[in-house]
């Protein structure tokens, strides 16, 4: 029980009651990412250290383990090296640790602060951007956001900023005793920290944050992470048959975000507040399929092909929904780039979405896929390997190899290694031997047999552990179990793609001077 | 494992891998698992999220297992698969094509309202419904533009009765509910959207702002390239498809056209059966006098668009004099003036219509019609369709004085209203008399009755010709026998006129006693002869003198290089006298000329092509006249052609004759095989001529049109469009005047 005396504020870590898989009680350390409170209780929204972010949840009082508390540790004037490993987004323990390094380089200076998050960085860039605008109400605006989101918590950026102090920008390339002169002529409650310049060359110019790379659909910088980002913000959808719990923040319009449940068209994705919205929708909505071009249909399985640019609507739908199960997934910037494959299953009521991947138009670095997702109701019945060998079908009718985008998600991961190593050892254990001769293959025409691209080739075979060095040479070295292990979990997969029914031209983007 | 004490190659992606199992190879201890040589391959995860604990179990797993075990997979958030109302949400089935699914590009956008109406407007609706009907549709596209005519700022009431169109009291009830609701509403719109960006960048970081733009290209050189090349094509698509309208628009009138006179033979027969007409002889009695109007051929080929732009025009014909002029339309052909476009050649053609004798259908302008002026642009090919069967000199009548843009050169806009100022209608017929003056054509030789004078582009003079009660009587005059004897009128001398006369009406006696007077103008282009001969007077300008000659007598007279050099000269001289004299006049008039002092070498070609003749503003009366000239002595061949065309080609020479008969009509710039501007003067019908004045009555928008039109070049592209736009939007009577501006800006665009 939650003791009046004890105030948990957020970035407390504590043991938090939580039910595993096999339903046993576990008590797992926990981040407290937010509190909320509602009429008569409190509630607290918490990250399981070391586990995914799907995970986190908002939990009452009575399954925090008070007795192991810890807050959160302002003051770190002696970096610790044993700041707690595992969840990824950082801790301010571990963001004061890193802080606290690089301060030390500059001088002695007690930062005691974390380094805010975007929002004042923002603000404080800005006035740096535009000394004469810059007033005191505005540094004390940015001071009193830096404090508030200081006890919340912390993203991961290191971002340097520059002081409000007029004339700091002349200043600036003096060197590091300058700097720090005008730091402790500042306020010692300021909320930035300023590093000498020079240190972050590519970010010395006005502090404006720089924009996501343009290229891609995921993020592997988190610099732009916030508190609210890291934090699920939609409850529930129902979509067609299904209701399904979001994993991450989606940026479906604020005033959605409080509903108990968002409504979304099965076949539009349009996101509705109300039961009665999306009924008055359907007399206007007639898509029974996603609204684009069938180019492959077996069964009941068929998929979609969508132009990010030609269907903007339907496209940002598809995103906002993927968004809620992709972690790294970037709305950022438009749809244009895009392709959409919507893989769908028919029944008389039309093709209900079952999974989906986007595509790069054109890509340079190889990418045949950007996101992925199998919607949760359709997981783990074989549907992402699906997915997964559609899209490689279409790296073969390019005549390309490809790889998809990174970072990959811990079910990405395991997704794409079980695909590539059923497609090698498939391909493998089908090689009969010439004329009494060891079959014999190179990586290059695995490659190209299967479009996976040669360093995926690799890594699939060191991952099985197949490749061995004997008598002067590599060699491939199929084992028992390996095998056995193959046989069984073809048998399993049943859902195959049947390149006949693949309809498919590509389109060569780099000649239509649009994407 | 034993150390490697060799160092081993680096593993080569392209040399061939033996594959062996396991059981083959007896040995296998001896074989080394070395992953050292390969660089270990990251696994493209995040180093943070790789060590999570659910992954690194699952991992651990498969290694062991080789296959999935169900405690062993990554946990998620659960998913239901359960609403019962899914069959009643989900309404009907959807068979499956047979086909695999192909969507049309433009069948996606709908006119749906996109606001979803919620419980608490059904109740809203629920409410309404029993004083009136109103379906929820509706009620959601009320809604639907309400919000998306609100940006920040709500909507006014005016501004929703204008946005709406429904009757008051729904009005009034949507409107208040929706601005209470709207007030209630926690997000920015009732229509919920993904926060847009902010150009200012204050949204960079803003975690609920999706889709931002990217602002570079990726690619921009490529990109320009094929902007263009795409963009020319759209151009080219989109005027094939405007023909294609026009042709089908053609279609339906000729089968309309076919159908009346089934109709009209059918009660024809019937007359004939009631009145016992059964040899036919009251039939001839009644055929012949028809028969002479019946002679005038199908109008000689056309690149389409232009034609259909014609019909348009004349569909306003028909519909002013109906409504603004009492007399009746008398059932004559059409001629009209049509644009051309050849390579930035405007070049006139006639076209031949025949008003038929039945009650005028009063067309209203569809989409098509407004869709149907193409835009150039450079590259553009020309007509791949026109017919090829058409002679080269029919492309290309002005020979080397084809009018061509020039670069550096600025072109102004044929002035509009240079004839009419804002009094005019306030003042009335007797204002008409002042503004307006007799005028006759050399050829034919005949008097047209009233008409105002006013330059269009090149110099070309166009005549808007305006109704007056002695129309036709004036249209039977000798043009001979008005004019005043040589030499009682110099222009540069002040002539007394009694266009101050608070007569309002006028007999014709008086009319021709004051035009002899020299008390009234009379416009008449003169014969060439006098011309060169009128050189001698050192810049005065000619003066008319019995005029017996046609233009086609003085060229056939000899007219030679010389005197086209002289012409030009004086024709010179004429624009350097006008501009004084306008210098000297009021302000506006100077600003209506002002396209003088613009002609180039081409616009001054253009200018000795056509007949010159700026008797502008009325306040200072004058007589000048200059006829219409040919080009030079390059086109004498053509001319040559055109006087035996008269003879030749009875349907052509049919129409030069009665190029001017139509009382209300206008008249064509050039002859269908004439191809020098013999006659470059334009009459424009009654019709046209109070829609022109009505440009200046007050009405905002043909005034901003008016002014748009005055100061830009292309507008008479653009300005029929967008003023029949207003005109459709504000279905109000305007719409005639702004025809009337199309009108007008399109007859001056032949030059």
């Amino acid at each position: 029980m939650a003791e009046p005396t004890v105030e948990i504020v957020e970035g407390c870590r504590l043991p938090v009651l939580r039910k595993n898989q096999e339903n046993e009680d576990e008590w797992p350390l926990a981040e407290i990412l937010s509190v909320k409170d509602i009429p008569g209780r409190k509630l607290y929204y918490v990250h399981y250290i070391d586990f995914n972010k799907r995970l986190d949840e908002w939990v009452t009082p009575d399954r925090l383990d008070l007795k192991k508390l810890q807050f959160p540790k302002k003051e770190a004037k002696t970096p610790t090296k044993n700041g707690l490993p595992g969840s990824r987004p950082s801790s301010p323990e571990r963001e004061v640790k890193r802080k606290a390094e690089s301060v030390s380089l500059a001088t002695q200076v007690t930062a005691a602060t974390p380094v805010p998050s975007l929002p004042s960085s923002a603000e404080a860039s800005q006035a740096s951007v535009y000394p004469a605008m810059r007033d005191s109400s505005f540094s004390i605006k940015a001071r009193e956001e830096h404090e508030q989101l200081t006890s919340l918590t912390t993203n991961g950026t290191t971002r340097r900023l520059i002081p409000s102090q007029p004339g700091r920008k002349r200043k600036n390339c003096v060197g590091t005793e300058e700097i720090v002169k005008v730091f402790q002529n500042n306020s010692p409650r300021s909320s930035t920290v300023y590093l000498p310049p020079g240190e972050d060359s590519q970010d010395s110019s006005d502090g404006i944050p720089s924009a996501p790379r343009m290229t891609g659909s995921l993020v592997s910088d988190r610099s732009h992470d916030d508190i609210i980002t890291r934090m699920k913000n939609i409850d529930c959808i129902e979509l067609g048959r299904h209701r399904l719990k979001p994993w991450y923040f989606s940026p479906y319009p604020q005033e959605l975000t409080t509903l108990p449940i968002l409504y979304l068209c099965e076949f539009c994705l349009k996101y509705l507040k109300s039961l009665k919205c999306l009924q008055r929708h359907l007399t206007k909505c007639n898509l029974r399929h996603p609204p684009g071009n069938e180019i492959y249909r077996k069964g009941t399985i068929s998929f979609f092909e969508i132009d990010g640019r030609k269907n903007k609507m339907y496209s940002q739908n598809l995103c906002l929904l993927a968004k809620c199960f992709l972690d790294h997934k970037t709305l950022y910037y438009d749809t244009d780039p895009f392709l959409f494959y919507v893989m769908t299953e028919y029944d008389s009521k039309g093709f209900h979405i079952v999974g989906y991947f986007s595509k790069e138009k054109e890509s340079t670095e190889d990418y045949n896929v950007a996101c992925i997702l199998t919607l949760p109701p359709y997981q783990r019945r074989g549907y992402g390997k699906l997915l997964i060998e559609f899209s490689y079908e279409l790296s073969k009718v390019e005549g390309k190899t490809g790889t998809p985008e990174k970072p990959l998600s811990d079910l990405g991961l395991l997704s794409y290694r079980s695909y590539w190593s059923q497609t090698i050892l498939e391909i493998l254990m089908n090689l009969k031997s010439e004329n009494g001769e060891r079959p014999q293959m190179t990586i290059n025409e695995i490659s190209e047999i299967t479009s996976v691209k040669k360093e995926d080739v690799i890594s699939t075979l060191q991952y099985l552990n197949l490749i061995n060095y004997y008598k002067g040479q590599y060699i491939l070295t199929l084992s028992e179990d390996i095998v056995e292990g193959h046989e069984r979990a073809m048998h399993k997969r049943h859902l195959r793609i049947d390149s006949k029914c693949l309809h498919f031209t590509p389109k060569d983007w780099s000649k239509r001077g649009k994407w | 494992m034993s150390k490697l004490s060799f160092r081993a190659r680096a593993l080569d992606a392209a040399k061939p891998l033996p594959i062996y199992r396991n059981k083959d190879l007896p040995d296998l201890t001896d074989c080394v698992s070395i992953n050292r040589a390969v660089p270990q391959m990251p696994t493209g995860m995040e180093k943070e999220e790789e060590s999570e604990h659910h992954l690194q179990r699952a991992i651990s797993a498969q290694q062991v297992f080789r296959e999935k075990k169900e405690s062993m997979v990554i946990p998620v958030p659960e998913a239901e698969s359960n609403i019962t109302y899914y069959d009643r949400l989900y309404k009907g089935e959807f068979r499956i094509p047979k086909q695999l699914i192909h969507i049309q590009p433009l069948g996606l956008d709908n006119e749906l309202p996109d606001y979803d109406m919620d419980s608490e407007d059904e109740t809203l609706l629920n409410r309404l419904n029993r004083k009136m009907e109103l379906k929820p549709v509706q009620f959601e596209t009320m809604m639907d533009r309400l919000e998306k005519a609100s940006t920040n700022q709500l909507v006014t009431l005016q501004e929703a009765k204008l946005l709406l169109n429904e009757d008051d009291y729904l009005l009034k009830s949507v409107y208040d509910y929706w601005v209470r609701k709207r007030k209630n509403c926690r997000g920015p719109s009732l229509i919920p959207q993904i926060k847009q960006e902010k150009r200012d960048g204050s949204t960079n970081s803003d975690a609920y702002v999706a889709f931002r733009r990217r602002t570079e290209k990726m690619q921009t050189r490529k990109n320009r390239k094929n902007d263009e090349a795409s963009y020319e094509k759209m151009l080219k698509l989109r005027r094939e498809f405007s023909r294609t309208i026009s042709i089908l628009e053609m279609i339906k009138k000729r089968e309309k056209s076919k159908r009346e006179l089934l109709h009209l033979t059918l009660e024809v027969f019937e007359k004939r059966y009631q009145i016992g007409d059964f040899t036919g002889e009251i039939l001839n009695e009644v055929t012949v006098p028809l028969a002479e109007k019946t002679v005038y051929p199908a109008p000689i080929s056309l690149p389409i668009s232009s034609r259909h732009k014609t019909e348009n025009k004349i569909k306003s014909h028909k519909i002013g004099p109906k409504h603004l002029h009492p007399f009746p339309v008398k059932p004559e052909p059409h001629f009209d003036f049509v644009r051309s476009h050849k390579k930035y050649n405007k070049r006139p053609k006639l076209d031949t219509f025949r008003q038929t004798g039945w009650p005028e259908r009063i067309q209203t302008i569809n989409k098509a019609d407004i869709k149907q002026y193409d835009f150039h642009s450079s590259g553009e090919e020309d007509y791949p369709l026109s017919p090829a069967s058409e002679p080269d000199e029919e492309n290309d009548p002005d020979g080397v004085f084809a009018f061509r843009r020039k670069a550096g050169c600025s072109y102004h806009a044929p002035v509009v209203d240079q004839s009419c100022s804002p009094h005019w209608q306030q003042t009335g017929q007797d204002q008409l008399w002042q503004r307006n003056c007799l005028t006759a054509l050399s050829v034919p030789r005949r008097c047209i009755a009233v008409a105002c004078r006013r330059v269009g582009r090149g110099g070309r003079v166009v005549l808007d010709r305006t109704s007056s009660d002695l129309d036709h009587s004036l249209g039977h005059l000798d043009p001979d026998m008005l004019y005043p004897s040589a030499g009682s009128c110099v222009p540069d001398l002040p002539v007394h006129t009694n266009t101050n006369s608070h007569v309002s009406q006028r007999s014709l006696t008086q009319l021709l006693g004051d035009i002899q007077a020299c008390r009234w103008k009379f416009f008449r282009p003169r014969p060439l002869q006098d011309n060169s001969r009128a050189e001698d007077k050192k810049g005065t300008p000619p003066v008319e003198k019995g005029g017996g000659t046609t233009l086609s007598n003085s060229v056939s007279g000899g007219f030679t290089e010389e005197q086209f050099q002289s012409h030009q000269q004086q024709l010179v001289h004429m624009h350097k006298q006008l501009q004084q004299q306008e210098l000297q006049q009021n302000s506006t008039a100077a600003e209506a000329h002002l396209h003088l002092h613009t002609l180039d070498s081409a616009g001054a070609h253009f200018a000795a092509s056509a007949v010159i003749n700026t008797p502008n503003n009325e306040n200072r009366p004058q007589i000048a006249s200059v006829n219409g000239v040919l080009p030079n002595s390059g086109s004498f061949r053509q001319v040559k052609v055109n006087r035996s065309a008269p003879s030749g080609g009875g349907g052509a020479g049919g129409e030069s004759g009665s190029l001017v008969r139509s009382p209300q009509l206008a008249v064509p710039q050039s002859l269908p095989h004439g191809h020098g501007h013999l006659s470059t003067v334009s009459a424009v019908s009654p019709a046209h001529t109070h829609h022109t004045a009505r440009l200046c009555a007050p009405s905002p928008s043909a005034l901003k049109l008016a002014s748009v039109a005055s100061s830009l070049d292309r507008v008479p592209k653009v300005t029929p469009t967008s003023a029949i736009d207003i005109a459709r939007e504000n279905h109000e009577p305007e719409r005639l005047a702004l025809n009337g501006l199309s009108e007008t800006t399109v007859a001056m665009e032949v030059t």
